[in-house]
C-alpha cells in the first residue's frame, strides 16, 4: 500500500526538518546522566566479581572491609532475598537469575558482594579486604561441550545444560525439498558482540525510612526496571521509582537488572543513604550481557529457475550463565532467518545452552543480524551455483503487501521490490571494479515492536496522558524511554502534528515511573508504532474535547468538519474561518469547570499474528577493498535502501540507519569477543575494535514510501532493522571480490588469508 | 487422522509434527511425557541438535502415534 | 602523596583546588568543579568522551593531571556557549542531528572545535582523523563530520559576530 495524496497533504510537521527536542541539553553538557548524579549525602558503591568461571561460595569474610575507615557497609547474596529474577516472568524456570548469587558464581565478573563507602576508592581498596572462600568447579564454555553427558551442570535440575528450545515451521518442509532442484547445506557462526554503551552501567538509589526507594537508572525501560525491582526486593511497585531521563545508548543491553542498579538498591536499603554504582568499561565488557552467539546450520532448496522450495535451519546458541532476553534472540532469529521471502516450507529448531560465559542476550537486531548473515550469504552462493542473478532471485521470492507468513504475521506494507531494483541501479552504475574490489549487498526485514507478553505485564504494551495547559502548551507523558533514538522528539512531533501545534508547544515528560503511565520501553522496535499510536490517540482524544466547544462556539451545521492545524482551529472546507488554538482552550477551561483538558490513549497489538504489528524492510549495499596479503578490509562506499513506511522524524531516521550501519559494520568484520577458559580477552577499547570515524564509509540513503495501516501515520520501525543485512553484505562483498566464502562472523583478516590459501591450493590440485 | 499431543491435548494431522510441538515447547509437562515413555528428553534434543536429519523427531512421533488409543 | 593547591581556569573562570598530585584533569573538572558535561567513557584514553580544550589544543582529559594544567585554560562543553548564545560547532551539531545518547557529545564538541582552531577549513578527511579517537556508538560519525563541514564553510559565521 502506498501513500495515497490525500494523506500526504495532510501532514504539517511529521518528517519536516526538526531539532531534536533535547538537543540544547546535550549539546551544550546540561543533560544529566545517571552517571552524573549527585544526592546529598551519597555513598560510592563497588562490586566484588568472581574471578571463576563456575564456582560454590563457600563463605563471605567481610569484616576486614569493614573495619577499614570509610566503609559503611557490605553486603552478599545472604543480604537479600535470594529471588531468582528473569524478564520472562511468565515462566518461572526461565527467571534465574539472583544477581548477587547465594550459593555458587557461574561466570567470570558476576558479582558476589557490594561495598559502600564514603569514596569510590575506599570501596575500592575494601574490596581486595573481603574473603571470599570459594569450591571451584568445572566450568564449560561452549554449547556444544555443555550438551554433553559429562558436562558439569550450571543450573541445578536444567540437563544438559538446554536452558530454552524454539520451534517454528509452516508448510511442509519434507516435500519441499523433493521440489527442488538444487540443495545446499552451509554451517556457520556468528560470534558476539558487546552492547558498547558509551554510559556504562549506572545507578543512584536512594531508600528512605518512609520505605520509599528512587532509583536512578542508565536503562531502556524504566517500567521493567520498577517491576523487576519490586520484584526482587519484596517491595510494591509503586514504592519503587525509576528515573532514567538521558540514557548514553542502550541497544538492547539495558532492560534487564544490573549489578548497578541491583547492589546500589540492596546498600542503600541497608543504609538508608543515597549509593551511586557505576561500571568501570572493563566491568560494563565483563559482567552485562552480549550479543547470542549462534551456530547456524542451514539446508535450502531451490528450484532451477531460482523459486524457493523449502528451508531449514538449526540453531545451537551459546547462552551464557544465564537467560535474560536470550530466549526472545532465540525465537526471533529463526523467525527472521525467512525474511524476507515468501518460502511456502520453513522450519526451524533453535536450541539455547548455558556455558559458564557472559550471559548472551538480545543487541539491536535481537538475533536477525545472525539469521541474516547466514541467510543471505547462502543466498547469494546459491546464485553463483546456479547462475542466477542474486537480485532476480530474491525479487521473485521477496515479500510484498498483502502477503501472509503462513500462521504467523501479515504484510501490509512493503517497499521491498522497489528497494531490489534501487540496488540494481547502484550495482550497475559502479561498473567494472578493480582487482581485489568488491560489492555486496544483503536484504532483510525486521518487526515494529513484538506482539508477545513474556514479561506479563497487565498494562497496556504503551499508553500516554496528554494535558493542555491553559496558555495552550502541551504536557505530554508517556512511559517511552529515551535512550538517544530520538523517541522523544518523534513523540512531540505525532503530538504537535495531532493536535495541530507546533513541536516546540510539546513539553515531553518521559522515563519516570512516578509521573508517566507505564511502557514496555525502548526495544524490539516497538516505540514509534506503539507509543507513537497511543501518543496520537491521547491527542485525538484531548483534541475531540476540545472541539466540541469550537463546534458550539462556531454554531456549524454538523456537516461541516473541523480541525486544527498550526495552531489555528478552522473549518477545513474554509480553513480562514475558525479561531486560534490557545482561544478555544480557554472557552473550554470555562465550559468544564476549570477542568483541565486530559486525553489518554494507550496501544496493544492485537489480531496481528505471531510477531509484530508491523514490518520494515531495507537492502544494504557495500562496496570494499580487500588486501589479499593482509585480509584486512576496507570500507568504501555504501548505499541504504530502506522501507520504514512514513518517516516521522527526518533527521532522527537519517541518524538512525547511520547508526545502524556503523554498528552492524562493526559486528561484519571489526567486533570480537574471545573467550580462553571463560574469560573475556580483550575487555577494553583498546583491544575490542569497533568502527571509528576513519572506517566509516558514505552512507547514502533512499527511503522508499510505503504507508503502514497499523502505524501512526503509517509509520513502522527504523533504525534496528538496518543492524540486520550489512554483516551479509559484506561477506558477499568478498566473495564477489575474491571467491571467497566467509562463514564466520566477525569475518577476520586471517580468515581472509586462510580461505585465499585454501582456494589456492584447490585450484592447484584441480589442475 | 489426527495426533494429538499426549501432554497438552492439541493436536495435528501428522504424528512428527505433534514430536515437533513437543520440543519446540519444551516445558516440564512435555518433557516429563518423553521421560514416562523411558526415553531422554535431553538425550534425543543433543541428537537433535548436533546431528542432521530427524532421528529424533521420528522416534518420538512413534511414541506419539502408539500413545494415542489411551487418549 | 601531598596535596597540592593549583588553580584551574575553565571556561574563564578560575578555580582554586586543593587536590591530590594524581588526580586526573577528568576527575578534577568533574568531580571537584562540578562541571559534568565532560563525560568518562573508559580507562584506557581511547573513548574521548572526556576531550576538553587545554589552550587551543583538544585534549583527553583522562590523560593528563590536573596538575599539568595548573594556571592553563581550559575549556569544556559548558564553555563553548556565551550566555546562552551557542556556538557555530554546537549549532551545527543541532543542524545536522550529530549527537544521538548524548554521551560522546561533549568530548566531539572539543575535539572538533580543537580541529577548528587549529585548521580552520579541513578536509573530510582530516575531520574524521581528529575524531578518530572518539567514539561514538550511535551516530556513525558522518553526521558530526557534515556538522563540521558546515562551520567550515562558514555557514554559521554572520550569526556568530
Amino acid at each position: 500500500m502506498t501513500t495515497t495524496s490525500l494523506a500526504k497533504e495532510k501532514l504539517h510537521v511529521i518528517n519536516t526538518h526538526v531539532h531534536n527536542i533535547d538537543g540544547i541539553a546535550k549539546v551544550t553538557g546540561r543533560a544529566t546522566y545517571s552517571f552524573d548524579v549527585k544526592l546529598p549525602g551519597m555513598l560510592y558503591g563497588k562490586i566484588l566479581r568472581s574471578p571463576h568461571p563456575h564456582a560454590k561460595i563457600i563463605n563471605i569474610d567481610a569484616s576486614k572491609a569493614l573495619a577499614l575507615h570509610g566503609v559503611k557497609a557490605v553486603v552478599t547474596g545472604k543480604d537479600t532475598l535470594g529471588v531468582k529474577q528473569g524478564i520472562w516472568r511468565r515462566y518461572s524456570e526461565l527467571c534465574d537469575e539472583q544477581i548477587l548469587p547465594v550459593e555458587k558464581v557461574r561466570y567470570i565478573g558476576e558479582p558476589v558482594a557490594a561495598v559502600a563507602a564514603i569514596t569510590e576508592e575506599i570501596a575500592e581498596a575494601a574490596l581486595d579486604l573481603i574473603e571470599v572462600e570459594y569450591e571451584v568447579l568445572e566450568g564449560v564454555y561452549e554449547p556444544y561441550e555443555a550438551m554433553k553427558k559429562e558436562a558439569p551442570e550450571i543450573h541445578e535440575g536444567v540437563e544438559r545444560n538446554i536452558n530454552v528450545t524454539r520451534h517454528i515451521e509452516w508448510g511442509d518442509v519434507e516435500t519441499g525439498f523433493e521440489q527442488a532442484d538444487y540443495i545446499r547445506e552451509d554451517h556457520f557462526f556468528c560470534g558476539g558482540q558487546a552492547h558498547m554503551c558509551m554510559e556504562t552501567r549506572s545507578a543512584v538509589a536512594s531508600y528512605t525510612p518512609e520505605g520509599k526507594l528512587t532509583i536512578y537508572h542508565s536503562n531502556q525501560s524504566a517500567y521493567y526496571m520498577q517491576a523487576l525491582m519490586a520484584g526482587v526486593l519484596g517491595m510494591k511497585e509503586g514504592n519503587v521509582r525509576v528515573i532514567a531521563q538521558y540514557v548514553g545508548g542502550g541497544f538492547g543491553g539495558k532492560f534487564e537488572l544490573d549489578g548497578a542498579i541491583f547492589t546500589s538498591c540492596i546498600l542503600s536499603m541497608k543504609l538508608h543513604r543515597p549509593v551511586k554504582v557505576i561500571y568501570t568499561r572493563e566491568e560494563d565488557f565483563i559482567a552485562t550481557k552480549r550479543r547470542t552467539p549462534m551456530h547456524y546450520w542451514v539446508r535450502t532448496g531451490i528450484k532451477k529457475d531460482g523459486t524457493f522450495c523449502a528451508r531449514e535451519a538449526r540453531v545451537v546458541s551459546n547462552g551464557g550463565a544465564y537467560t535474560g532476553m536470550g530466549a526472545t534472540a532465540l525465537y526471533l532469529t529463526g523467525f527472521f532467518h525467512s525474511f524476507p521471502y515468501r518460502w511456502e516450507n520453513y522450519r526451524y529448531d533453535g536450541y539455547r545452552v548455558y556455558t559458564n560465559t557472559l550471559p548472551s542476550t538480545s543487541m539491536r537486531g535481537f538475533g536477525a543480524p545472525q539469521a541474516m548473515f547466514c541467510s543471505e550469504q547462502q543466498l547469494e552462493w546459491i546464485a553463483a551455483d546456479l547462475g542466477l542473478d542474486p537480485i532476480e532471485m530474491r525479487r521473485k521470492n521477496g515479500h510484498y503487501a498483502g502477503y501472509e507468513v503462513p500462521g504467523q504475521a501479515f504484510i501490509a506494507s512493503c517497499g521491498l521490490d522497489e528497494a531490489f531494483t534501487v540496488m540494481k541501479e547502484w550495482i550497475a552504475k559502479k561498473g567494472k571494479l578493480p582487482a581485489n574490489r568488491g560489492i555486496g549487498f544483503s536484504a532483510a526485514g525486521f518487526m515494529s515492536g513484538g506482539i508477545f507478553n513474556w514479561f506479563d505485564t497487565p498494562y497496556s504494551f504503551s499508553s500516554a496522558v496528554v494535558t493542555i495547559n491553559q496558555d495552550a502548551t502541551v504536557e505530554l507523558h508517556i512511559g517511552a524511554t529515551e535512550i538517544g533514538q530520538g523517541s522523544n522528539t518523534t513523540m512531540a512531533i505525532i503530538a504537535a502534528e495531532t493536535l495541530g501545534v507546533k513541536v516546540e508547544d510539546i513539553k515531553v515528560h518521559s522515563g519516570d515511573t512516578d509521573h508517566c503511565p507505564a511502557d514496555l520501553g525502548a526495544w524490539g522496535s516497538r516505540q514509534t508504532l506503539m507509543t507513537g499510536n497511543a501518543t496520537k490517540r491521547a491527542c485525538e482524544d484531548a483534541k475531540a474535547q476540545l472541539l466540541e466547544f469550537a463546534y458550539a462556539k462556531m454554531g456549524l451545521n454538523i456537516v461541516y468538519d473541523l480541525d486544527i492545524k498550526d495552531r489555528w482551529v478552522h473549518i477545513v472546507a474554509r480553513p480562514e474561518r475558525g479561531m486560534p488554538f490557545d482561544e478555544l482552550v480557554t472557552i473550554a477551561l470555562r465550559g468544564k469547570d476549570g477542568q483541565r483538558i486530559i486525553g489518554r490513549g494507550f496501544y496493544t497489538p492485537h489480531r496481528k499474528g505471531m510477531i509484530s504489528p508491523a514490518y520494515s524492510y531495507m537492502l544494504q549495499g557495500v562496496e570494499v577493498d580487500i588486501d589479499p596479503e593482509t585480509g584486512k578490509i576496507e570500507l568504501l562506499d555504501s548505499l541504504t535502501a530502506h522501507d520504514c513506511g512514513q518517516p516521522i522524524n527526518h533527521l532522527g531516521l537519517i541518524g538512525q540507519l547511520e547508526g545502524a550501519f556503523s554498528m552492524a559494520a562493526g559486528y561484519g568484520y571489526l567486533e570480537y569477543m574471545p573467550y580462553e577458559d571463560g574469560k573475556l580477552m580483550n575487555p577494553n577499547l583498546v583491544d575490542y575494535k569497533m568502527i571509528r570515524a576513519t572506517e566509516m564509509p558514505e552512507t547514502p540513503i533512499h527511503d522508499i514510501d510505503t504507508y503502514e495501516p497499523e502505524g501512526p501515520y503509517g509509520a513502522k520501525e527504523a533504525g534496528e532493522g538496518l543492524t540486520n543485512p550489512t554483516a551479509a553484505a559484506i561477506g558477499n562483498a568478498i566473495f564477489h571480490a575474491l571467491g571467497v566464502q566467509m562463514k564466520e562472523c566477525p569475518i577476520r583478516p586471517h580468515m581472509i588469508v586462510d580461505a585465499l590459501k585454501e582456494k589456492a591450493e584447490k585450484e592447484k590440485a584441480g589442475k | 487422522m489426527a495426533f494429538k499431543c499426549p501432554a497438552c491435548k492439541k493436536q495435528w494431522d501428522v504424528s512428527l509434527q505433534v514430536a515437533r510441538h513437543i520440543f519446540g515447547t519444551g516445558d516440564k509437562k512435555h518433557r516429563e511425557w518423553i521421560e514416562s515413555q523411558g526415553v531422554s528428553y535431553a538425550d534425543l534434543l543433543v541428537q537433535q541438535a548436533t546431528n542432521p536429519g530427524n532421528a529424533s523427531y521420528q522416534t518420538v512421533a512413534d511414541l506419539v502415534e502408539k500413545a494415542q488409543d489411551k487418549l | 602523596m601531598e596535596k597540592k593547591i593549583i588553580t584551574l581556569r575553565v571556561n574563564k573562570q578560575d578555580y582554586e583546588l586543593y587536590i591530590n598530585p594524581k588526580t586526573l584533569l577528568v576527575e578534577a573538572i568533574r568531580d571537584y568543579i562540578g562541571l559534568t558535561g565532560t563525560k568518562r567513557g573508559c580507562e584506557t584514553v581511547s573513548c574521548g568522551a572526556c576531550s576538553v580544550l587545554v589552550g587551543d589544543l583538544a585534549v583527553k582529559a583522562c590523560s593528563v593531571l590536573a596538575m599539568q594544567c595548573d594556571g592553563m585554560e581550559i575549556t569544556t562543553s559548558e564553555g563553548l556557549e556565551d550566555n546562552g548564545k551557542l556556538a557555530p560547532i554546537q549549532k551545527a551539531f543541532l543542524d545536522e542531528g550529530a549527537y544521538q545518547c548524548g554521551f560522546c557529545t561533549s568530548g566531539m564538541l572539543m575535539t572538533t572545535s580543537g580541529l577548528l582552531k587549529e585548521n580552520a577549513n579541513p578536509t573530510k578527511q582530516e575531520v574524521k582523523e581528529a575524531i578518530e579517537g572518539n567514539i561514538c556508538r550511535c551516530t556513525g560519525y558522518n553526521s558530526i563530520v557534515r556538522a563540521v563541514e558546515r562551520v567550515a564553510k562558514g555557514m554559521y559565521k554572520e550569526e556568530s559576530l
